[in-house]
């Protein structure tokens, strides 16, 4: 028997096993590795890593106008004053931000949609932040005039596109999709740069 | 010399979803022919460089080659074969596939025979791509894969008493899976009172070979309530929100002339309803 199986499932070393299972991609073996590194690591490194995590959830917030994730809202692309404010680009995570930013080709503004229309999964557009990608566009203010949509070229991608596309086009707003540079199935977040650099110029009306 | 399990097989397969496993790999699951509802593994499927990614979207006909997994088969080769492009042409015939794909997968379990499913589907992405009237494709699909999985809805006897029911004094129970009569519907709960036109169209679309349904012509409204009744069936049969229904529904909504249903052909000979 060891410190895995024991005083049942109430045990801190239980709980930390489950806790790490919960996570993408940590399977029970991965789980049960990281939680007895924990266990043997320096107080100050377990307790760094406790603070980061409490740290993160209590400083990273929603940007009120693109809700990417960010530390100040509104975050640093919106409030800078150098970014074309016409154009926004619609990506699906806050990773994909990161990907377009660093292909150094787009200087507009981004919306996260915080995924992607995918009733196999349950997700309709109304679980989507597609209202506040609405109320943007809507404020007079903003004057935004093309909407590019970088959702992944695959069903869900597409099929979220062709709604959006259905949404703003009677708005008078241009909307746009990336070229299919990337290969169709595949997942933005793994496109190399010059793939996505590609797509993004090549950039095309939504049908 | 016992026989053995083969350890590549080949098929052809409609992908009806696909889900993520870890970090780069997916768990596609296939409806065939032979092999009925299966998941697969497709190794690096999420890397923008896998070459297989493309051909397990959903909604796309396939041959894949599968390699004998232990838990699961592992998809060694994929090649589309119809793609369904034109239903990438259009909101309404996108969010109809999908609908199409989810409606399958929750009527059918793994290791039932599904021969006549796949057909169907086939058949009716085929027709969604060639531009057939969607409420027709979507309609006479659903009646036919609740026949062919055991669940065909009854819209002219009672279901409790078995007496003829009129179609002008008819209620309906999704749960129930179709009509009671005057005297036998405040026996059952949840019926409720269905339009006789409804009812007619379900018991033609149900009784009619698909040639002769299509020469039905529905107008705007009706259709919307024929697949409202429909997409309830469906909801209650497969025991939980169907959100691509809801997204049918919503997409169609979001168009500019709201009024319009995108429909079914102009057809100087139709039978209007
Ligand atoms: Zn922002």
């Amino acid at each position: 028997m060891n410190a895995f199986d024991g005083p049942g499932a109430e045990s801190p070393i239980t709980r930390l096993v489950e806790a790490f299972h919960r996570l993408p991609g940590i399977g029970p073996k991965s789980a049960q590795r990281l939680a007895y590194y924990i266990l043997r690591a320096p107080d100050a490194e377990a307790i760094a890593l406790a603070e980061a995590l409490i740290e993160v959830k209590r400083s990273v917030v929603l940007c009120a106008r693109c809700q990417d994730l960010t530390t100040q809202s509104p975050c640093r692309i919106c409030s800078d004053g150098a970014r074309d404010r016409v154009t926004i680009c619609v990506v699906e995570e806050p990773l994909d931000v990161r990907a377009i930013e660093r292909t150094g080709g787009f200087h507009g503004l981004y919306h996260v949609l915080h995924g992607v229309i995918s009733p196999a999964d349950g997700i309709g557009p109304e679980d989507l932040k597609i209202q506040e990608l609405l109320a943007r566009i809507r404020d007079i203010d903003t004057g935004v005039t093309e909407v590019i949509v970088a959702t992944n070229p695959n069903l869900e991608g597409e099929a979220t596109a062709m709604y959006l596309g259905r949404l703003l086009q009677p708005l008078g707003i241009r909307v746009t999709r990336l070229a299919r540079g990337l290969p169709a199935g595949a997942d933005l977040e793994y496109a190399d740069d010059v793939t996505l650099g590609r797509a993004l110029e090549f950039r095309q009306e939504v049908g | 010399m016992p026989t053995r399990i083969p350890r590549v097989t080949k098929t052809e397969a409609i992908v009806l979803r696909h889900r993520r496993l870890g970090d780069a790999d997916r768990i596609v699951t296939l409806l065939t022919p032979a092999r009925g509802k299966i998941d697969v593994v497709a190794k690096g499927a999420l890397r923008s460089r896998s070459r297989m990614a493309g051909h397990l979207e959903p909604l796309t006909r396939t041959e894949v080659v599968l390699a004998h997994g232990r838990s699961m088969d592992i998809v060694t080769q994929a090649q589309t074969v119809d793609a369904f492009t034109a239903l990438h042409r259009d909101l309404d015939r996108l969010s109809t596939g999908m609908y199409l794909l989810e409606a399958t997968d929750r009527l059918t379990f793994e290791e039932a025979d599904l021969h006549t499913v796949y057909d169907l589907l086939h058949a009716a992405l085929v027709r969604l791509a060639r531009g057939d009237g969607l409420q027709l494709v979507a309609r006479t699909f659903e009646l036919r894969l609740l026949d062919a999985t055991g669940f065909r809805p009854e819209w002219s006897q009672c279901l409790s008493c078995n007496a003829a029911v009129a179609a002008d004094d008819a209620a309906w129970s999704p749960t129930s899976g179709g009509v009671l009569c005057a005297t036998c519907r405040s026996s059952r709960g949840g019926a409720v009172p269905i339009d006789s036109k409804v009812l007619r169209v379900l018991r033609a679309f149900q009784a009619l070979p698909y040639e002769e349904a299509a020469r039905i012509r529905l107008e705007p409204e009706l259709s919307g309530h024929v697949e409202h009744v429909m997409h309830e069936l469906m909801q209650a049969l497969s025991e939980r929100e169907m959100k691509s229904a809801h997204f049918v529904a919503t997409a169609r909504r979001a168009a500019t002339r709201v009024a319009e249903l995108p429909d079914d052909d102009d057809d100087a000979a139709a039978t209007r309803w």
